[in-house]
C-alpha cells in the first residue's frame, strides 16, 4: 500500500483545520474590537 | 463559612465524587470494555467454539506456516502464559510478521483452532527508526505490551 | 487571585502577547512539520506513515488539554466567580474541538495503512470520539445563553463533569486490551527514538503556541462584544 496519499491527507487536514481556526478567530476579533471601538467613540 | 469557601468546599467534593464514580465504572467495565481476548484470558473465560469473538496478541516467532493456495495461512498468537493457534484465509496486513502483534476477528473451532475471517496488526509503543531496528531490538523488546511474551 | 480580574489589565497583557504567540507558534509548528515531513528516518513496521505522528499526537494533546483548561477554569469560574474564567473556558472549546477533530481524522487515516482499518471501537478510540461530542455538547450549552461574553453555570458544571472522559482516554490502553498502542511518552521515559521524539516535542510546543494565540484572540473578542453589549444596553435605557 503506497504510504504518500495517507501522509498527505492528514497534513493537509490538519493545515485546513489550523487555518481555519487561525482565520476565523482573527476575523471576530478583528471585528468585535474595531465595533466596540467605533461605539466609544461615539457620543 | 464564607460563601466562597463554601462553594470551594462544595466545588472538592464533587470533583471527588466525580472521580471515584469514574472509578468504580471503569473497574466495573474491565473485562468487558477490552477490546480482544488474549490466550490467556480467552481460557479463562471459557468462550464456547462457535461464538464470535476477538483475539489479539503477539504473532510467535517461526510459527507461521503459508498454504499451498497462497491465501491461507496458520500460525500461533501468543501472551505471556498461553499460546493459540490461529487459521486465516485472505490477505495478510502489512504489518504482519513474526513478532508483531495482530487482532483477530473470528471464532473457536471445534478442534480449538481459532479461525479468523479478518486480521488487523497492532503495532506497539516503541518507535524504531528501520536503520536501528537491527541493532536495537532491544529497545523494541522492552515494550510495556503485557501480550510480549 | 483577583489581579487579573480587570479585563483592561488583561487586555494589557493580551493585545502583545496574542501576536507573540501566534508567531513563534507558526514557525515551531511549519519547522517541526518540514522536518517531520522530510528529515525523519523510516520506521522499523509501519515505514513513513510514521510521519503522521507530528500532526496527530500534538493534536490529541490539544484536544484533551483543551478540556482539562475548561474544567479548570470552569471550577474557578464555580467557586471564585472570576470574571475571566467563563470567558476563557468558553473561548477554549471551539480550538479545543478541532483539535479533538483533526486527532480522530488524522488517527483514523494512519490506522488504514498500518492496522489495516479506518476504525474500531476500542477503549482509546471510543473515548476520544467521546470527548468529541462532548466538545459538541459544551458548545451548543456556552451559546444557549443569550449574553455573549458570560458563559452560563450549567456550561460550567457540564465542563467539570466531562472532565471525568480525560483520565478514562489516558488509562483506556492501561485498563483494556485495544487496539491502539500502549502509551509511548510516560512520566518513567519515552519509547520513541530521539529522530521522531525531539521534532515531536518541537510539534506540540509550536500547536501548544497556536492554540494559546487562539484562545486569546477569541477571549478578545468575547470581551470587546461584551463592552458592546453593556454600551447598547446603556445607550437603550438612556
Amino acid at each position: 500500500m503506497p504510504h504518500a496519499p495517507f501522509i498527505i491527507a492528514s497534513y493537509v487536514i490538519a493545515g485546513v483545520g489550523l487555518t481555519w481556526l487561525v482565520i476565523s478567530s482573527y476575523i471576530s476579533m478583528r471585528r468585535a474590537e474595531a465595533s466596540a471601538a467605533e461605539l466609544k467613540d461615539r457620543p | 463559612m464564607k460563601p466562597k469557601h463554601q462553594r470551594l468546599l462544595l466545588a472538592i467534593i464533587a470533583v471527588a465524587a466525580l472521580v471515584g464514580a469514574g472509578l468504580i465504572a471503569a473497574s466495573a467495565l474491565r473485562e468487558e470494555a477490552s477490546y480482544f481476548y488474549t490466550p490467556t484470558t480467552l481460557v479463562a473465560a471459557n468462550v464456547e467454539p462457535g461464538k464470535a469473538i476477538r483475539l489479539g496478541g503477539m504473532v510467535q516467532k517461526g510459527s507461521i506456516v503459508r498454504g499451498g493456495d497462497g491465501v491461507s495461512i496458520t500460525f500461533t498468537v501468543r501472551d505471556q502464559r498461553r499460546s493459540q493457534k490461529v487459521a486465516y484465509r485472505g490477505i495478510t496486513p502489512d504489518l504482519f510478521g513474526e513478532g508483531s502483534g495482530v487482532v483477530a476477528d473470528g471464532r473457536l473451532g471445534p478442534d480449538r483452532v481459532f479461525v479468523a475471517d479478518s486480521l488487523l496488526a497492532k503495532h506497539d509503543e516503541n518507535y524504531v527508526p528501520r536503520e536501528l531496528a537491527d541493532i536495537d531490538m532491544s529497545a523494541a523488546a522492552k515494550t510495556k505490551d503485557t501480550l510480549v511474551p | 487571585m483577583h489581579r487579573f480580574a480587570n479585563p483592561a489589565r488583561f487586555l494589557r497583557i493580551a493585545r502583545p502577547l496574542t501576536p507573540a504567540l501566534f508567531w513563534l507558534g507558526l514557525i515551531l509548528t511549519l519547522a517541526a512539520c518540514i522536518w517531520g515531513l522530510f528529515f525523519t528516518p523510516t520506521e522499523r513496521l509501519m515505514g513513513d506513515t510514521v510521519k503522521i505522528i507530528f500532526v496527530h499526537v500534538p493534536a490529541a494533546w490539544l484536544g484533551m488539554g483543551g478540556w482539562t483548561g475548561i474544567a479548570i477554569a470552569s471550577i474557578v469560574q464555580l467557586v471564585w466567580r472570576h470574571p475571566l474564567a467563563g470567558v476563557s473556558a468558553r473561548a477554549i472549546a471551539v480550538p479545543g474541538a478541532t483539535f479533538a477533530a483533526i486527532c480522530l481524522i488524522t488517527g483514523s487515516i494512519w490506522g488504514r495503512p498500518t492496522w489495516g482499518t479506518w476504525w474500531v471501537w476500542d477503549g482509546r478510540l471510543t473515548s476520544m470520539l467521546v470527548l468529541f461530542f462532548l466538545y459538541l455538547g459544551y458548545i451548543a450549552l456556552s451559546n444557549a445563553s443569550s449574553n455573549k461574553g458570560d458563559t452560563s453555570r450549567v456550561a460550567a458544571v457540564f465542563g467539570i463533569i466531562g472532565a471525568i472522559n480525560i483520565p478514562i482516554i489516558n488509562r483506556s490502553v492501561i485498563w483494556w486490551e485495544s487496539q491502539h498502542q500502549k502509551a509511548s511518552i510516560t512520566l518513567g521515559g519515552s519509547s520513541i527514538d530521539s529522530a521522531y521524539l525531539v521534532p515531536l516535542f518541537v510539534a506540540v510546543a509550536g500547536f501548544s503556541l497556536l492554540f494559546g494565540a487562539l484562545v486569546l484572540m477569541r477571549m478578545r473578542a468575547a470581551l470587546a462584544e461584551m463592552r458592546i453589549e453593556a454600551r447598547m444596553r446603556r445607550m437603550a435605557e438612556s
